[in-house]
């Protein structure tokens, strides 16, 4: 094919368009096609600033209506709310921003997910409001999280939550078992449970949620091997066929008889489901499934810290924080920063918090979480770590999950198959890595 | 072809009337009137710019490396040499061949079968026909949606399981490697029978009702009927239901998509799936695209290859 008469830029745009067009077209006939208009990269009408956001769930949603209306009724700079299915969102996310006509701010994740993009000249610099106002109060932590490879800042956070393995009080009581603090009080743990005919851990990572096993990857590879580790080997400065990460699968391989066997069958929310009538006695899951759990069971759900494996490595966390970034080809730039600064106030974080299911943190340090004991714990959790991992796909990128999905769940059901795994995992991230 | 012979006619027509009300129209006679050559040229154009424009660029994307976001860059034949190396894809193939076979074979054999059954006018029979037609009217991911449920390990198929003391059979079919393909098969066959039927039905009207008669006088038992009558006159049909089966099959996508996403590890992958998993979740468009002029050149080859037949015997 000849390539030459056509100018880079031209047909580049180009592509996108193609791209954006094929893709809307592929979505609308297969993946579960939302109500909102997926397809569209909304650009703002006039002087208001396009948010798109891919917070559908019905709580969220409402959550962040709340919030553009606070902040319209300010006066000034106006914003407007476009909330987009979260699995469209997440697969046209790159459409969005090279779009000819982006939306102003989006919703996504800070780190090495958001130094992606900025990378390619996407992410409009914010590194003025985080010198001035309440953002320049944030953690140093959150600083060096919401800034890119180049030091430039380009996002600001909103609110985080944290993963435990959760389980219901009242069935700890009745089993007469406590929270385990090491692996091995983890592992006798499991053997009582089992001794009960309760399948000792639940799971979540069949249907549409696979990616719920890469917790449990994450955090026994921040136990054995610590949180620098993971992060230089999700970012392919290490091997996934190395002696580190089968340590991690041999830790695994320890508690996989206690493992329901139906947990890569069940989706995450219906694992929730087992726990919650006591088919599963615990499972490691983030904050996000008590948004499918009924309100009046959540007195009764407690959450213990991931077991310590190795009392030498420093203890991690995963933190993942969720907030904004800008389109570095926005028309509305100072509204833009205004409305971040404004997302980044103790008041707008309260109000999200107050319309949302109310499990999440706020970054802000002077705002108010929901002030449930449950939320306390968590806080403190993620506040006495020494390190904080975002997630998976947060701390390598969205393209390298389902290669971890692939690879967990064959785990999961061949465990013996361990060698070939990791090498075929290694192989299709190299994939991913020399994109 | 229509527009074009109907154009030539219409422009032949009015030279015919020229040559009456003038002398010298010769000129005029074979200029094609702008009307007509709107008419020709507007939907080439627009067949032009959104079919064939687009299926070039994405051949040509498939020679290059592209994440969605920098621009493309050209590496050759890359993608399809990567291509005879990758084990995903070998099963993706394997896969996509085993559905050509199952779903399309069984949607044929069994919508034959309910068409052979439910030819006749019999009271009540309409009833049945649109029960079997039903499945084609529902979106397939709304079906597969319910389907999923059914599959679940405590849903529907499992408690019936156990209800007939099969309790020992009962399996997470979805999240099973051996079971997860043929999972998927069964809803995407509820729905193809019917299709096919309708088609058959209107076949089996088509047939002479005389040959039937004839071929009795002569004696000829209901199997000798179906076999020298039935099928030869359902040829052309035929035809169209084997260019539907094999478009279907290449191009089935939602069903699986929805119920398994071509997992657990690829063991339900098909090349439909494949292609839009490597395209837009592992944002490697290049190969996306690749895979999707493997696709193409499968669905046309064999297609192209059974026209030709077809017409060549027509001839």
């Amino acid at each position: 094919m000849n390539t030459t008469p056509i100018s880079p830029t031209g047909r580049r745009q180009f592509l996108a368009g193609a791209g954006a067009i094929g893709a809307a077209a592929l979505m609308s006939g297969c993946v579960a096609s939302s109500s909102s208009d997926g397809g569209s990269t909304s650009q703002s009408s006039g002087g208001s600033v396009a948010l798109q956001s891919n917070l559908s769930s019905p709580q969220a949603k409402t959550a962040m209506e709340d919030l553009v209306a606070a902040y319209n009724k300010r006066g000034g700079a106006k914003a407007k709310l476009n909330t987009v299915a979260s699995e469209t969102f997440r697969t046209q996310l790159p459409t969005y921003l090279t779009s000819a006509n982006p939306p102003d701010l989006l919703t996504w994740y800070p780190g090495s997910v958001a130094d992606a993009y900025a990378k390619k000249g996407l992410l409009l610099d914010v590194s003025e409001i985080w010198a001035k106002g309440e953002l320049a109060g944030y953690s140093d932590a959150q600083k060096k999280l919401c800034s890119d490879s180049s030091g430039a800042k380009v996002f600001v956070p909103a609110t985080y939550y944290w993963w435990g393995v959760f389980y219901k009080k009242s069935n700890f009581a009745k089993w007469g078992v406590q929270e385990p603090k090491t692996w091995d009080d983890f592992i006798s743990l499991c053997k009582t449970l089992k001794s009960k005919g309760v399948a000792p851990i639940g799971l979540g990572a069949g249907g549409d949620t696979p990616w719920v096993a890469s917790a449990w990857f994450d955090y026994l590879n921040i136990r054995v091997n610590g949180a620098q580790y993971h992060r230089d080997l999700l970012a392919g400065r290490h091997s996934f066929d190395d002696p580190q990460v089968h340590k991690v699968f041999d830790k695994w391989a320890e508690v996989l008889p206690y493992f329901d066997p139906n947990g890569t069958a069940l989706a995450f929310q219906d694992a929730t489901t087992a726990m919650l009538s006591n088919r599963t006695g615990m499972m490691l899951i983030g904050t996000f499934f008590a948004d499918a759990a009924p309100k009046d069971q959540l007195d009764d759900i407690d959450f213990f810290q991931f077991p310590i494996i190795d009392p030498s490595v420093p203890v991690a966390e995963e933190g993942p924080t969720d907030g904004y970034f800008a389109s570095a080809h926005t028309a509305h730039k100072d509204q833009v920063l205004d409305l971040m600064s404004y997302l980044a106030t103790a008041e707008a974080q309260e109000i999200y918090l107050k319309g949302s299911s109310g499990t999440a943190l706020p970054t802000n340090p002077k705002a108010k979480d929901s002030g449930t004991p449950l939320v306390k714990k968590g806080r403190a959790l993620i506040e006495s770590a020494a390190d904080v991992t975002q997630f998976f796909n947060r701390d390598s990128s969205d393209a390298l999950q389902p290669t971890a999905d692939t690879a967990l769940t064959k785990f999961l059901a061949k465990p013996k198959e361990i060698n070939s795994i990791l090498t075929a995992w290694q192989r299709d991230a190299q994939k991913i890595w020399s994109q | 072809m229509a527009v074009l012979t109907a154009a030539g006619r219409r422009a032949a027509e009015g030279a015919g009337r020229g040559g009456r009300t003038t002398r010298g129209g010769g000129k005029r006679a074979t200029r094609v009137p702008p009307v007509v050559l709107a008419f020709v040229l507007l939907p080439l154009l627009a067949e032009g710019f959104f079919v064939f424009w687009p299926a070039l660029q994405g051949f040509y994307l498939s020679l290059t490396k592209w994440d969605g976001i920098s621009a493309p860059q050209f590496i050759g034949l890359g993608n399809y040499r990567e291509m005879i190396h990758d084990t995903v894809f070998h099963t993706a193939m394997l896969d996509t061949v085993l559905w050509l076979a199952l779903f399309g074979g069984l949607s044929a054999l069994l919508g034959l079968g309910a068409a052979l059954l439910l030819q006749q006018e019999r009271r009540g029979v309409g009833f049945y026909r649109a029960a079997l037609f039903l499945p084609v009217v529902f979106s397939l991911t709304a079906t597969a949606l319910v389907w999923q449920a059914m599959y679940q390990p405590d849903g529907l198929i499992n408690k019936t399981m156990s209800g007939l003391g099969l309790g020992s059979l009962t399996h997470p079919w979805l999240a099973d490697q051996d079971t997860a393909l043929y999972a998927v098969i069964v809803p995407a066959l509820w729905r193809q029978v019917g299709y096919v039927m309708v088609l058959y039905l209107a076949g089996l009207k088509g047939i002479d009702p005389a040959l039937y008669e004839a071929a009795k006088v002569d004696g000829a038992t209901r199997w000798q009927q179906f076999r020298h009558i039935t099928l030869p006159q359902l040829r052309s049909v035929n035809a169209v239901v084997l260019s539907v089966i094999i478009i279907d099959s290449l191009r089935s996508f939602d069903v699986v998509w929805a119920l398994t996403r071509g997992g657990p590890y690829h063991s339900s992958e098909l090349l439909s799936t494949y292609m839009y998993s490597a395209a837009f979740q592992s944002l490697r468009l290049g190969y996306g695209s690749a895979l999707a002029v493997v696709i193409f050149v499968l669905a046309f080859g064999v297609i192209a290859s059974y026209l030709i037949r077809a017409f060549k015997e027509a001839d």
